[in-house]
């Protein structure tokens, strides 16, 4: 397989837009394409994100539809939909067709629009990414499914509500730094403490909101890549699945995925949890994040909580996880979050990411989850 | 007979009249909920339909206060992962036992909820 490199990156603003989610992405690809210093036409292929637009926007083809927009019409285009996790499977297989030989330039990214209807009507979409038969039939939505996995980690280490509320506290306090995050604006472990319940043992500061959003990537082979220097490469990129149904979960305080997907990307890249510098990972819900630490080996099981407590996973602390603010204070745009959290590790691995910058990170990391911790990815990144 | 019950639509027939079934893999005993193909622990095609009792304990379990469309009317309300007696597991809706009694552990007893043509899952006390 050829190497390839990240040579251009474009997010737009995460909120709330009156725009189409092709309009969104549309953003974000012309700036991906202006960062990567190449030409619209040089663009052999798309690889799409999109999850809810069928139900929300009554739209699919979307593919060739952001290509439309974009002024490339031409180019082969795949939608892809893997829940959460929809962009970042995306670009493994964008990785894939570069080092294959068969492109050598292809972007890959995704978009979402849902505050354009009902918090309920985007709740019922986002529960057709868990089981129609057995766990839509009995009401279980999103939070409901991370809120059994937080009751099994607290029932099994000791992780409190409050240990919760401190990853919240931290990614809000690094979306402020984030002129793209949905919040720019710090919160406190009382008022995390002090949200009403979604599904208990998660308050609303424990979930991530609803957001509109795009973000894309130019991919490019070696031959390409290195005549760039402010490329970051591909050290590896992972897929696990799990079972689709909660029932068999094997148990409930791990993401079985996550630790799949990660084991054969640290073997891929030839790297451990100790030389990475900076993560952004899969923080849907504040427990999620202390199970993602975990699972990717940067703390043992059951000290994810403790760890977000001391402030290990802040910026200056051992291990700066989500300094773009995550999915929690950034937002989750969930066709385009995969492609925005690896737009961040790029800017960081840039050395381009200001007030929120990782002093020296040469190795980032990647961890996108799909729907009811079915799908996970895990990719690896490095300067040189 | 095996047929019978690889079925989603056979199994929730069964449930709707208080009968929950699971099948056993006959090369390698595993237990599982229906439907599936090949055995996920030593993949052989050979299944056949076990009765379950229908009385577990819960593994985990939320109270969900914010519904998605059409079931706002029934929040809050409980679900739960319960392991039956025999092995496997199931998520299922709690109903009368009170949101303060709930925890790890606790015995519960399948019944079957219908609204209509529809059947789900559902446990009460034990």
């Amino acid at each position: 397989m050829r190497r390839v490199a990240v040579i251009g990156v474009g997010v737009t603003k995460f909120g709330k837009h009156d725009r189409t989610s092709a309009e969104l992405f549309a953003e974000a690809a012309g700036e991906a394409i202006r960062d990567a210093d190449v030409t619209p036409s040089a663009i052999q292929a798309l690889y799409y994100g999109n999850v809810t637009g069928g139900e929300g926007e009554k739209q699919l083809h979307m593919g060739p539809l952001a290509a439309t927009l974009l002024g490339i019409p031409t180019i082969p285009t795949t939608r892809f939909e893997n829940a959460c996790a929809t962009s970042h499977a995306a670009f493994r297989h964008a990785v894939m067709e570069i080092g294959a030989g068969v492109s050598d330039i292809v972007m890959v990214g995704g978009a979402e629009r849902v505050l354009n209807i009902p918090t309920d009507a985007a709740t019922e979409y986002f529960a057709y990414c868990s089981d129609a038969s057995w766990e839509q039939s009995v009401g279980l939505t999103f939070p409901g499914v991370f809120a059994l996995i937080a009751r099994a980690h607290m029932d099994k280490h000791g992780t409190t509500e409050e240990q919760m509320a401190h990853v919240a506290v931290k990614n809000h306090r690094h979306g402020a730094l984030n002129p793209k995050a949905q919040f720019q604006k710090a919160i406190t472990v009382d008022m995390v403490l002090n949200s009403a319940y979604v599904a208990d043992p998660l308050k609303l500061l424990d979930c991530c909101p609803f957001t509109d959003g795009g973000a894309a990537l130019v991919l490019a082979a070696e031959e390409v890549a290195r005549k760039r220097p402010r490329s970051v490469w591909v050290l590896g990129t992972q897929a696990a699945s799990d079972t689709m149904f909660m029932h068999e979960k094997r148990d409930l305080s791990r993401v079985m995925a996550t630790e799949r997907a990660a084991r054969a990307v640290y073997r891929q890249a030839g790297k451990t949890p100790v030389d990475v510098d900076v993560v952004e990972l899969h923080d849907c819900f504040t427990i999620a994040e202390i199970v993602a630490t975990e699972g990717l080996g940067f703390f043992e099981p059951g000290f994810g909580g403790a760890a977000a407590e001391k402030g290990w996973t802040g910026l200056g602390g051992k291990i700066p996880v989500n300094p773009s603010g995550g999915l929690k204070a950034k937002g989750h745009p969930i066709g385009a979050t995969g492609a925005g959290q690896i737009a961040e590790i790029t800017t960081q691995l840039r050395g381009e990411a200001g007030p929120r910058q990782v002093e020296g990170a040469r190795t980032g990391l990647t961890h996108t989850l799909g729907g009811n911790t079915a799908t996970v990815l895990v990719s690896l990144f490095g300067r040189g | 007979m095996a047929d019978h019950v690889l079925t989603l639509k056979h199994f929730f027939e069964e449930a709707r009249a208080g009968r929950l079934t699971g099948i056993r893999c006959g090369k390698c005993g595993e237990l599982a909920i229906p439907p599936k193909e090949f055995c996920p622990s030593c993949q052989d095609r050979n299944w056949a339909p076990v009765p379950l009792a229908g009385a577990g304990s819960i593994t985990s379990f939320t109270v969900i206060r914010v519904a998605p469309r059409g079931r706002g009317a029934e929040a809050p309300y409980a679900v739960a992962v319960v392991r039956l007696d025999e092995g496997v597991s199931l998520l299922g809706r709690i109903v009368d036992i009170p949101f303060d009694a709930l925890r790890a552990d606790l015995p519960v007893r399948f019944r079957p909820l219908v609204t209509g043509e529809q059947t789900a899952i559902g446990f009460g006390p034990a």
